[in-house]
């Protein structure tokens, strides 16, 4: 039978895991870490039956990412991220009907498309007694697109730090200026904002469990559409919510954790969508481990989705095949290995995706000839000094 | 209507639950962080906003990219 | 992939500091040691009441002013712990209880005069120190000292940051305050001597150490007899004369900076209240008592 602990060591306890240099999680870092990971995705080829002439390939992505965290004086800490990602391929241009009355694909960029994208963001944070604050700029660029944002994050501590609410805000201000404008008749020069803002609360259970609720919401105001689309007309105001629930679970015997995120979302373009993440960390040793994650995603379709452009429609009318509009569900896999070995650790990390009209828990009137499934492989290095 | 019982029921959760500083050890471990591993999930947010129409999480989103 | 073990002796905090460490590579194991090092250095200028220019002057030259003095997060959870403290000690422990320095001189093996005495206890006092939000209004005259609290927090705070660096075993000594990081390899505990009171070169006890933290408290050096009467150096801030409780104590604690506060107010206290407190806590201790018998529970073998 183990004795109730003495009130003078909880008291104490108490008061010195408060402090700065022991308080293990909402503590500015003492160290510095410097973060890389390079990734590939490939999505696979498109079938014959699927596109009955021309390139079948589709993207083929790498994404080389930094990330530069740091101690400023004992209070803050400095965050520096940048990214680069290229990506060679081609995307659906158009859809029409087959000689069955199935929709075909077009796709785009016979040549192929060759495009990057970099992208860097500043943060500053505040660690507070009961909170912390704070805030990042960031700017992205591509040859044919321009962000720029800011976003703001606060959060506050209660009974006795085992409640969390966060607030947090971002504004995105975004020019759109598409390539081979004149050539293909695209719009040339058009932007578009979006801004968010998201409350979460999370709550520690007990020893072991943590349960976080969030609730988002995003205006989006300008140019929705997609520019290298044939016909895609989309309305120019989009409010999306989605409402998130995540669990944080240690099994003890197992030496292994399990986080769970469910994300209920809909948008006012008709889309509803359920995601439900599993990840699950096992322990091999006190430096290995091994990470399997499971995640399922369905949609409905938007409520101007067609599979076959109707190109007789006027332009005022909302439209589009883009296949990321059209109801359908699917299925990632993925297995990480994570080594530390000390002062920097490894990760590896290979996942597989596969939409499906199928795979949907919603009701599918069209389904899309565009679905994508991809491999990505994953390799990341941390190094804290 | 789900909202507010979620919220509800949080609230009830923290009336009774008393976890004491000390016994939080588990609770700080990175795989039980809210982001365990923050470019894993940026990469993740990035691939899935490019794939699929759904968006927005826990916390408020960064900037938008062509590739939506 | 084979480890090594690596010291690393130093002078910080006015003591000898020492850092193990099980790392593979000498050059890196340099690199962190610097590292810890220049932590405790951070501490020490803030902290110290040796240097005109520690923030702990700064703070105790306000005493007085009307405008008070702003107080950065780090200190306030040292001034909160330091609250802490004071209340489960029942006043005995109080960062404010500096002030008796200004007349006992343990050097100079003197007993104060009554008069000299009575006139600092009205200075002595956590509860009347004033706080506006994070601004300390501290009446004139009256000083903070950090003694008992610093030093086991820098040796919390090395771990941590060792940690932070990728450390999983090793070993933080800060003059007799320790704070584990693991085990040894094969879960071997950290073997811990700690000195005997009267005889530095003998040991009194040794404890195991697995995590957590380990510190004393003692009338190591400074004390004095006097016409057959023994005077300790830790002094009793209601009375303002020295404590008459156990020699020496040391204890093992999840952190050191736990184990330091439940030596230092064991010290404080009367000899049985102090053994009964400790052992009520059921953290494993050992003591030597005014008769120079030793005990405790962490007397045979014991492990934390």
């Amino acid at each position: 039978m183990k004795k109730p602990a003495s009130r003078s060591l909880i008291a104490l306890s108490t008061s010195a895991l408060a402090l700065p240099g022991i308080a293990e999680a909402d503590a500015p870092p003492l160290a510095s870490s410097l973060s890389y990971k390079i990734s590939n995705y490939q999505e696979d080829d498109l079938s014959r039956e699927q596109v009955p002439f021309g390139e079948l390939e589709r993207y083929d992505i790498d994404v080389h990412q930094f990330q530069f965290v740091s101690p400023l004086g004992r209070d803050y800490a400095l965050f520096i991220d940048a990214n680069h990602e290229n990506m060679s391929g081609a995307s659906p241009w158009f859809s029409t009907a087959g000689s069955n009355g199935q929709p075909v694909i077009n796709m785009s960029g016979a040549s192929g498309i060759y495009d990057s994208r970099s992208e860097v963001s500043l943060g500053v944070r505040y660690y507070g007694a009961r909170g912390k604050i704070g805030g990042a700029i960031g700017y992205s660029e591509e040859n044919d697109y321009r962000a720029k944002y800011v976003s703001m994050s606060g959060s506050r501590n209660f009974n006795n730090d085992l409640t969390t609410l966060t607030v947090s805000l971002s504004h995105s201000d975004d020019s759109i200026f598409p390539s081979d404008a004149e050539r293909f008749n695209r719009v040339r020069h058009e932007n578009k904002q979006a801004s968010s803002v998201a409350v979460s609360l999370s709550q520690v259970l007990n020893p072991v469990a943590s349960f976080q609720t969030a609730l988002s919401l995003t205006g989006q105001s300008g140019y929705l559409s997609d520019p290298y689309k044939l016909q895609d007309s989309r309305p120019d105001e989009k409010t999306q919510i989605a409402f998130s629930n995540s669990l944080r679970y240690f099994f003890i015997k197992a030496d292994g954790a399990l986080q769970s995120d469910y994300r209920y979302y809909r948008d006012d373009f008709g889309i509803r969508s359920h995601t439900l993440d599993l990840s699950w960390f096992q322990n091999v040793t006190r430096s290995f481990k091994i990470v399997p994650m499971l995640r399922y995603y369905s949609q409905s379709a938007a409520d101007f989705y067609t599979n076959i452009d109707d190109f007789m429609k006027p332009l005022s009318e909302s439209q589009s095949s883009d296949y990321r509009l059209s109801a359908f569900g699917a299925i990632s896999g993925g297995l990480s290995f994570v080594a530390d070995f000390g002062g920097w650790s490894a990760t590896l990390t290979a996942e597989r995706y596969v939409a499906n009209e199928k795979y949907s828990a919603f009701t599918v009137a069209q389904p899309s000839p565009g679905l994508v499934q991809f491999t990505r492989l994953s390799l990341g290095v941390d190094y804290a000094f | 209507m789900r909202l507010i019982l979620s919220f509800i029921m949080l609230a009830l959760l923290a009336a009774c639950s008393q976890v004491q500083p000390w016994e939080r050890g588990y609770l700080a471990k990175q795989e039980m962080a809210w982001d365990s591993d923050p470019l894993e999930r940026a990469l993740n947010d990035h691939i899935f906003f490019s794939k699929e129409a759904s968006s927005g999480g826990n916390t408020a989103a960064g900037g938008g990219c062509g590739c939506n | 992939m084979s480890t090594n073990l690596r010291h690393a002796g130093f002078r910080a905090m006015g003591t000898y500091c020492e850092i193990q460490l099980y790392e593979a590579s000498r050059i890196s194991a340099a690199k962190l040691v610097r590292r810890l090092i220049d932590e405790v250095s951070r501490l020490e200028s803030k902290y110290t009441r040796y240097r005109d220019d520690s923030f702990l002057s700064e703070i105790n030259r306000s005493a007085g002013k009307q405008t008070g003095i702003k107080i950065d997060i780090e200190t306030l959870k040292l001034f909160e712990h330091a609250r802490s403290c004071y209340e489960q000690s029942d006043g005995l422990f109080d960062i404010t209880a500096g002030v008796l320095r200004r007349v006992w001189d343990f050097s100079r093996r003197q007993i104060p005069d009554e008069s000299e005495l009575e006139g600092l206890l009205p200075l002595i006092g956590y509860e009347k120190l004033n706080w506006r939000d994070d601004t300390l209004l501290m009446p004139a005259n009256m000083e903070i000292d950090f003694g008992g609290i610093v030093k086991e927090y820098a040796a919390d705070t090395l771990a941590t940051l060792a940690r932070e660096l990728g450390v999983r075993r090793g070993l933080v000594n800060l003059g007799g305050d320790f704070a584990a990081i693991g085990t040894q390899p094969e879960n071997r505990p950290w073997p811990i001597g700690i000195t005997h009171p009267e005889d530095s070169t003998k040991m009194m006890s040794h404890f195991h150490l697995s995590e957590g933290g380990l510190a004393s408290s003692g009338d190591y050096e400074r004390s004095f007899i006097l016409e057959g009467k023994r005077y300790s150096h830790l002094l009793n801030p209601k009375t303002g004369w020295p404590c008459s409780g156990l020699r020496a104590v040391s204890v093992a604690a999840n952190l050191c900076t736990v184990a330091g506060s439940f030596a230092t107010i064991a010290m404080l206290k009367p000899e049985q209240d102090a053994i009964d407190w400790l052992t009520d806590s059921g953290l494993p201790f050992v003591f030597m008592d005014g008769t120079g018998q030793i005990g405790g529970p962490g007397l045979t073998d014991s492990s934390y």
